[in-house]
């Protein structure tokens, strides 16, 4: 019951959040910044609009706003949030989450070709390109929580006895973890430094690249799909962060939504900050991430003798 | 055993009654379809009523009265039987119209004899039991698969690929001989199963030995070369056959030479999982380069078979370190995987074949746009695609699923064996990744977007029963991917019974299946509902069309698109050092430059090697005795007399 109801108090902050960041970057600019209800109007605006389809493309790209959102909602469903399980859980459903991001990726690079631009087989071809580091990271990640939960299931990661927790003992090495996560997120959500949402050189974009022929209730679809995304990674790393206070969960549920918003301040002032890389850096910035991971797990191998 | 036999009997015959009425165009093709496919459904009929019958009694008889040949059917072939039938059925149907070319008579049935051939060759190569009748059914189907590959064979390249295949299928069979060799010189058995008494220290040579020879027709890397070559010069259907169950003869081989040896050294598990891994990643990153469709699901194939040497790696482990779970998991993924991979890449080449067919053009960038002409093979394509990228809810998504599952326990091991199984975890994610850039690719640029050349444009859908062929394949594809428990329960009989044990974790296993289903049931249902939702969105509203949005370009022509090439130069780019690509860029010179060319071929290591260290230098060496070659019959005639003088002698001396 409380999963649900903070599954529904996420669902309905999404477009907050998404605001939020944009409010941040403003701020520490020195602007004023959109109101932070802006993404609110956006979707209504999107929804009261037709589509101008192209005629270059087919049925792939009708399907993939579709698609994405689903795989978005689904993943949602399969994830703990503040300490306590998730709606869905079985063992080995982290393997089914990854996947189904990836049915989403496969999509959205289709959907991006089937328009005919280059400037969108562009964005497809970086997309498919990065996706293969951070999926590395992430299954190293899996490897960590399972040595350390022995569970394959979010819920078994992040609820019960053995929940995955920095403020355990062996906490220390999960910043590493933490640290693994964010890069992960940024890369996954197509932020800065490996993408910004906020160009206006299409030649330098990813995944705002690949939607540009998207127009009206799809693209809204696809936006909510990608806010829904970035709160999934964004609330893996909560998970691990937030302290969980024994017979208090309203209170951890707090401290939850507290550190989700603190991780996308995170992401503000990081977009403010740093500059994005040079294509050709995006690699070895992933895989960095993915040398954490793996180092973390190396100390778990000592740790647990 | 019977039904087997007159099932592989009445496939054979097709195969002669059509080479005998060759200039009959209605023959040619209907006597064979309609005996291949017909044996087929016998065959599996027969497979099925095995699946659970460990012991089976087998069948035997005197060879030239001298060489006895045996044959039995137990769990293990009756599974591989099952993709052998299975694909032979839905190859020979889109044959059907594949093969439509009422001037090529002679050819086509030559090729339907063949394959009739191979498919037999196949069903006795999986019941072999002694080491003669193994040797002899591999080489049949060794020979038979060369013929095959020579459809074309006006092409030079054709030509030049069977012949590669030749060495390769030949050498390979050498080691088995070696191993062979090896068995009988130690127990004085010709049976199989006399392989477990063979002393410790020869065992892994033993093994060694057999893992080449049935490595190099699975396509392990570097034994892979003959692989692209072979798979892109036959015609599709066969093309799907080989790479669908053809090259699952190899890993047969060597699941059955390990389970034969009763075994318990953590060794094997290391060999086949580090080459598995190799073959994995190298076997994708040279897909994403190539540029002939053909040659990319040939790549692809490597690929998974060093998924299937993956699962098995790890279930070697399994057994060697006593971890039931591990052991039963992963062998049962990667059987599974077996006939997964048979089905998912027997689709993509049965649709590379329809695209070929409808446009005349293999090479990816040069098409473009065909699934508004072609919706059927295209929408097939992209199913294919989505299952041998291990995305729910098609097929791919367990096998993979189940390695994974197993890799995880696995990952509860200390020490170097808790880095190979992490290793082998991590490159399961990363060949995952590669592979959706690699079919993205595919279905982007060859299925998607605008057409890129005047034979896309001229494009047109393949005949019906090209299409059903198809379409059974995708729906098996989806079914099992939604609904594993079917092929998941009988198979966990398989493995436990060439595992030889009793107590074996089925439920748990079964358990995990449901959880497929139902994790493949709410997704679905989910997107039904946003589906309905989005439907309700666009209820009444005005959709216009226009052009893509050509970020200010007014111009814009279907030569702008990013092709194959430049989609995956990134990654081209980044593994460089393993797949290099070999350009030639005629400069622009002088200041009114003439024409200038480009091109780029993605190189072929293992290849390279191959030919400038192994065959170039052999040849040299050869080319020295030349001399005794100089066609002069009467010198030859001497040669004989004194070779068997000297035999004579010596075989007095001693």
């Amino acid at each position: 019951m409380r999963t649900t109801i903070l599954l529904v108090i996420s669902l309905l902050l999404l477009p907050v959040l998404a605001a939020f960041i944009k409010k941040v970057k403003a701020l520490l600019t020195g602007k004023k910044g959109p109101p932070l209800l802006i993404k609110y109007f956006t979707l209504a605006k999107l929804f009261a609009k037709g589509s101008v389809y192209s005629t270059s493309t087919t049925f792939v790209f009708r399907f993939m706003p579709v698609i994405t959102l689903t795989v978005a909602l689904t993943v949602l469903l399969f994830l703990p949030l503040a300490g306590s399980p998730s709606l869905l859980s079985f063992r080995g459903d982290v393997i089914l989450i990854f996947y189904l991001l990836g049915l989403a990726r496969f999509f959205t690079i289709c959907a991006a070709l089937d328009t005919a631009s280059p400037f969108e087989g562009m964005g497809a071809s970086r997309e498919a390109f990065f996706a293969i580091f951070s999926e590395a990271t992430l299954f190293m990640v899996l490897i960590l929580f399972f040595r350390i939960s022995g569970s394959l299931s979010l819920s078994g990661y992040f609820s019960g006895e053995n929940a995955i927790n920095v403020w355990r003992p062996e906490g220390g090495l999960l910043l590493l973890v933490v640290a693994a996560l964010f890069m992960v997120l940024l890369t996954e959500n197509a932020r800065v430094p490996v993408d910004d949402p906020a160009t206006h050189l299409e030649l330098t974009m990813i995944h705002e690249v690949m939607i540009l022929d998207h127009s009206g209730p799809d693209l809204a679809l696809i936006e909510f799909g990608s806010w829904a995304k970035l709160y999934f990674y964004a609330a893996l790393i909560a998970n691990i962060l937030t302290p969980v206070i024994e017979g208090r969960p309203w209170i951890t549920a707090l401290f939850f939504l507290l550190i989700i918003t603190f991780i996308y301040f995170a992401i503000g002032v990081m977009e403010s900050i740093t500059a994005r890389y040079k294509m050709n850096l995006v690699p070895k910035f992933i895989l960095t991430s993915f040398a954490f991971a793996f180092f973390a797990t190396i100390l778990t191998m000592e740790l647990s003798r | 055993m019977n039904p087997f036999f007159l099932a592989l009997i009445l496939i054979v015959c097709g195969g002669i009654v059509s080479l005998l009425f060759w200039n009959k165009p209605h023959f040619v093709r209907t006597i064979p379809v309609l005996s291949i496919s017909g044996g087929s459904v016998a065959g599996l009929f027969s497979a099925l009523n095995n699946f659970s019958a460990p012991h089976n009694p087998g069948v035997e008889w005197l060879w030239l009265g001298r060489f006895p040949l045996s044959f039995r059917m137990d769990p293990l072939s009756a599974f591989f039987l099952i993709p052998v039938f299975g694909i032979a059925l839905v190859a020979a149907l889109y044959s059907y119209d594949y093969l439509d070319q009422p001037k090529k008579g002679l050819r086509s049935a030559a090729n339907y004899f063949f394959f009739s051939l191979l498919v037999a060759a196949m069903g006795l190569v999986v019941c072999a039991d002694n080491i003669l009748s193994l040797a002899l059914s591999w080489e049949l189907m060794s020979i038979a698969s060369c013929f095959l590959v020579l459809y074309d064979f006006e092409l030079k390249d054709n030509r030049q690929a069977a012949y590669i295949f030749f060495i390769f299928t030949q050498a390979g069979a050498l080691f088995l001989f070696a191993a062979f060799g090896l068995l009988y010189a130690e127990t004085g058995s010709i049976n199989l199963a006399a392989a477990s008494t063979l002393p410790d220290s020869l065992k892994l040579t033993f093994f060694l030995l057999a893992f080449v020879g049935f490595g190099s027709k699975a396509g392990i890397f570097p034994l892979h070369i003959w692989l692209p070559h072979a798979h892109t010069a036959a015609p599709s259907h066969i093309s799907a056959f080989m790479s669908g169950v053809m090259i699952k003869m190899g890993i047969y081989g060597i699941i059955r030479f390990y389970l034969l040896l009763e075994t318990k050294s953590l060794i094997y598990g290391q060999i086949v999982l580090c080459v598995g891994v190799i073959s994995g990643i190298v076997g994708i990153i040279y897909a994403v380069g190539q540029n002939n469709i053909k040659r990319m699901l040939a790549y692809s194939s490597i690929e998974n078979i060093g998924i299937i040497l993956i699962g098995m790696g790890l279930g070697m482990f399994g057994v060697a370190s006593g971890n039931q779970a591990l052991a039963f998991w992963c062998f049962t993924g990667a059987l599974l995987h077996v006939l997964n991979h048979s089905l998912f890449k027997s689709l993509l080449f049965m649709g590379a074949g329809a695209v070929i067919h409808g446009t005349g053009s293999p090479a990816i960038d040069r098409l473009g746009g065909l699934i508004k002409g072609m919706k059927f093979t295209g929408t097939a394509f992209l199913a294919g695609s989505l299952a041998i990228c291990a995305l729910p809810p098609f097929n791919g998504f367990v096998s993979e699923f189940l390695i994974y599952g197993g890799a995880f326990l696995g990952s509860f091991f200390e020490g170097p064996d808790f880095l190979v199984s992490a290793l082998a975890i991590v490159s399961l994610a990363v060949i995952g990744g590669l592979a959706l850039a690699c079919f993205t690719k595919a279905v982007g640029t060859v299925f998607l977007g605008e057409p890129r050349s005047p034979e896309a444009t001229r494009n047109h859908e393949c005949g019906k029963f090209m299409r059903l062929s198809m379409a059974a394949l995708t729906l098996s594809c989806l079914a099992i991917g939604i609904f594993p428990a079917i092929i998941v329960r009988p198979l966990t009989g398989v493995t436990a019974t060439i595992l030889k044990t009793a107590e074996i974790p089925r439920t748990e296993l079964l358990d995990l299946c449901h959880h497929i289903s139902l994790g493949a049931a709410i997704f679905l249902a989910l997107t039904l509902l946003v589906f309905m939702f989005r439907q309700y969105l666009y209820r009444g509203k005005e959709i216009h069309s226009g052009p893509t949005w050509g970020c200010g370009f007014t111009r814009p022509t279907a030569r702008i698109q990013y092709t194959g090439t430049s989609f995956g130069a990134p990654l081209q780019d980044f593994f460089s050092s393993i797949a290099p690509l070999h350009e030639d860029y005629s400069t622009l010179k002088g200041p009114f430059p003439g024409a200038a060319s480009y091109q780029s071929v993605p190189e072929d290591r293992a290849e390279k090697v191959a030919a400038n260290g192994v065959a170039q230098p052999v040849l040299r060496t050869l080319k020295r005795l030349r001399w005794i070659q100089h066609g002069n019959i009467q010198l030859y005639i001497a040669y004989i007399v004194i070779a068997i003088i000297l035999a004579v002698i010596i075989t007095v001396l001693i």
